[in-house]
């Protein structure tokens, strides 16, 4: 599919015959500041550089954010290893740089950092976690493999979709609803990623915008200083990237 | 329009209300209360009355009541914010807000409590609502005379009309004229809209459906001492401006001036009676660690339909064995949310949605029941501007997730936000009890809430997203993501 297309509607995965998402090679390499593995839709756009236009109390809180991967204190060794790759494989993230996710989630409980409510028939949220790891390696056993960190993607993917459905069974998934283990970690890993200003500059948001405000939000309008998005590839950096792991 | 009309239009921004100062008691160069005057009233000091809770309620009572002389301590369990320190321009670092202390949610459809719903601190969940200040419709107070469901009230629109009269001056509440309900004008005009609502509004307008600017409880130009709104769009995090109205800026400096104490930090554990006379003489509270008992002659419970039934169900005495004024076994019952399913469409523009503040335009058109969809009661149509983890939430919800969800937000630019607040009828079962055997940080046993919907319940949902769907595709939408969730608490403690 040729990088143009990005621009129309008919990319998007609901429209696409196959209901399958465009691979997002295709999209440039971002040129300014960083994206998770650097899709660049806007790829001349970095929300850090208008930093000096945020609220001190504000500028302090994202900068940490970006600054400071908490170290994993939550989670055992094994369930980290399990966990950090579901989180990335929920967020797509196949390749670095990658925001670290289940670091994030991993301090929020560690910190005791809940969302004020709990299923009835669920677990603490934090226990959730714990078992869900649990659940993984159960369902990745069922396809044969000897655990999920160890099984092949193709087994993991399905892993993840039945739990997106609800439709895993047996041990762990006899006393914790798949559907809303779904709803309680996605919750958390939506939050994390979606906090990162690398997710910002992937998506083209404005970010914090006091004390400066918004003026222009007429239709195709937007600030002199927000991104414009271009879907033209730069023939020497992006070539040059594409396909390196870890570049 | 009237000449008076015009003049009150021009001048808005330096008319006082009657009878409330807030707006002029703030300081100019920074956005936090002014306490420095504060009363400071002793435990023992049997003081008129202690409300609980500083937010919608409990906030304006006591602001109303100490212009008459009152002498009233109001007990919050959060924080005293400042918002200058303590607020950001950022969705996750907002946490802070909302009630997060445990809670158990049950039935077949159990509601998402915390950041949807439950405040925490002076101004209370208001805080960080969107702003929306719709009227109640006359009918709502006679659903059961008119269309044989719920339950009818002990008083009529009529009754509150006057307040709803004050507290729109109070607040300020700007919008269009609004022609539905009991048709009425609002003291601020309209705020301008961003390309999204503007295109919806057309769409809309196409299938005959109206959709009007407002109502919002955020200044349109300056008020007093309160800026106007700068469109920054973080509504539901907390307004750092003081344009976006809360108790804390429309009624707690206001109450301060006139004598009231706000005890911020304060868990109120217990509403303690006198089990001879059958009178309350006060309230336990936790502040630090360290239980304190306020005396007072009479006590106000106003801690939003979860904590307010928690804490009058967990206030046994003798006299009260079930919970403080619970004989008829009714605290906690028919508690209420809105069914609130969210529609986006994708648009071959760029919307932007995150600009200008989520609550733009709003449709009453639908509120009453009509007989040919099939259900009683009805529901309104709002817009919801939501930011990045928002609407990554609602694309999950529709079932994407990995590159598709990726893909899906790296579109984000290109989507606008129709939300849906049906009005859910109550149920008896509906209800907030007391999770026995579980409890909080300070041993209090935790509320729990048991939600499940009725068939009347699920065709309005079901009808009010299916005309989401038309508005959308009316408007040229391309394609269509859509979620279902709940908004709101509404009730668990029925008057009368």
């Amino acid at each position: 599919m040729a990088s143009r297309d990005f621009r129309k509607a008919e990319h998007l995965p609901n429209l696409r015959p196959d209901q399958l998402p465009a691979s997002p090679e295709e999209l440039p390499r971002q040129r300014n500041g960083v994206t998770p593995q650097m899709h660049g839709r806007y790829p001349d756009y970095n929300v850090l550089d208008e930093a000096d236009h945020w609220d001190e109390t504000t500028r302090r809180l994202v900068f940490e954010r970006v600054e400071q991967t908490p170290p994993v204190r939550f989670f055992t060794k094994a369930e980290a290893d399990t966990l950090r790759i579901f989180c990335d494989l929920v967020m797509a993230q196949d390749r670095e740089p990658k925001i670290p996710v289940l670091n994030m989630v991993d301090a929020k409980l560690f910190e005791g950092q809940l969302d004020g409510f709990r299923y009835a028939d669920m677990p603490d949220d934090r226990e959730t976690w714990r078992r869900l790891a649990l659940g993984l390696d159960a369902a990745a056993r069922q396809h044969g493999a000897s655990d999920f960190a160890g099984a092949s993607e193709d087994v993991q993917m399905r892993v993840v979709e039945a739990l997106a459905k609800g439709e895993l069974h047996g041990e762990v998934w006899d006393e914790m609803p798949p559907s809303k283990t779904w709803k309680v970690v996605s919750r958390a890993i939506l939050s994390a990623f979606y906090s990162h200003p690398w997710a910002w500059n992937e998506i083209g948001f404005g970010g914090p915008a006091y004390p400066r405000g918004y003026a222009r939000f007429g239709i195709g309008q937007r600030e002199s200083w927000e991104g414009a998005p271009a879907f033209e590839r730069d023939p020497v950096k992006d070539t040059e990237h594409r396909g390196v792991p870890g570049t | 329009m009237s000449r008076r009309h015009e003049l009150r239009t021009l001048l808005r921004g330096a008319l006082r209300p009657p009878e409330n100062d807030s707006a002029f008691l703030l300081d100019v160069h920074r956005r936090a209360v002014p306490t420095e005057r504060m009363a400071r009233y002793d435990d023992s000091f049997s003081v008129d009355l202690v409300i609980v809770g500083a937010g919608a309620g409990g906030a304006t009572l006591a602001q109303r009541l100490a212009r008459r002389g009152w002498k009233v301590v109001v007990l919050e369990s959060g924080p005293f914010w400042d918002p200058d320190e303590d607020w950001v321009s950022d969705e996750a670092g907002s946490h802070r807000l909302y009630w997060t202390d445990a809670r158990v949610t049950g039935g077949s459809d159990p509601v998402e409590l915390g950041k949807n719903n439950s405040g925490h601190g002076v101004g209370g969940s208001m805080v960080h609502y969107a702003g929306y200040c719709p009227r109640f419709h006359p009918s709502d107070f006679e659903v059961r005379t008119r269309d044989g469901v719920g339950e009818d009230w002990p008083i009529s629109y009529y009754d509150l009309k006057p307040h709803y009269e004050r507290l729109e001056l109070e607040l300020p509440v700007a919008g269009d004229y609004w022609p539905w309900g009991d048709p009425h004008r609002y003291p601020h005009t309209a705020h301008p809209i961003n390309s999204g609502a503007d295109v919806l509004r057309e769409g809309a307008r196409k299938l005959g459906i109206e959709m009007l600017v407002g109502p919002v409880g955020i200044t349109n130009g300056s008020f007093g001492n309160r800026p106007h709104c700068i469109y920054r769009g973080y509504c539901l995090q907390g307004c750092k401006v003081n344009a976006k109205a809360s108790p804390l800026v429309t009624h707690i400096p206001d109450a301060i001036e006139h004598g009231v104490e706000i005890r911020a930090d304060c868990m109120v554990t217990q509403v303690v009676l006198d089990e001879s006379s059958g009178r309350v003489t006060g309230v336990r509270y936790i502040h630090d660690g360290a239980e304190h008992f306020q005396h007072a002659d009479a006590v106000a419970v106003a801690g939003y339909s979860i904590e307010t039934p928690r804490l009058l169900l967990n206030s046994t005495s003798r006299r009260f064995p079930h919970g403080l004024a619970n004989d008829n076994d009714q605290v906690g019952r028919c508690v209420m949310v809105q069914g609130a399913p969210q529609v986006a469409g994708r648009f071959p523009e760029e919307m932007r949605m995150y600009k200008a503040p989520p609550p733009e335009i709003s449709s009453e058109q639908f509120y009453e029941t009509d007989q040919r969809r099939g259900f009683a009661r009805g529901f309104s149509i709002q817009t919801v501007g939501p930011l990045p983890i928002e609407h990554a939430q609602h694309v999950l919800g529709h079932g994407h997730w990995g590159r598709a969800l990726r893909e899906y937000m790296r579109d984000y630019n290109h989507w606008y936000t129709l939300g849906i607040l049906s009005e859910l009828l109550p149920l008896p079962e509906n209800r907030v009890t007391i999770a026995h055997g579980e409890t909080d940080q300070n041993g209090i046993p935790v509320a729990r809430m048991d939600y499940s919907q009725c068939e009347n319940d699920r065709k309005n949902i079901a009808f009010a997203e299916q005309t989401l769907h038309n508005i959308f595709e009316a408007a040229g939408a391309q394609d269509t993501l859509v979620t279902s969730r709940y908004a709101h608490l509404v009730g668990g403690c029925r008057m009368g």
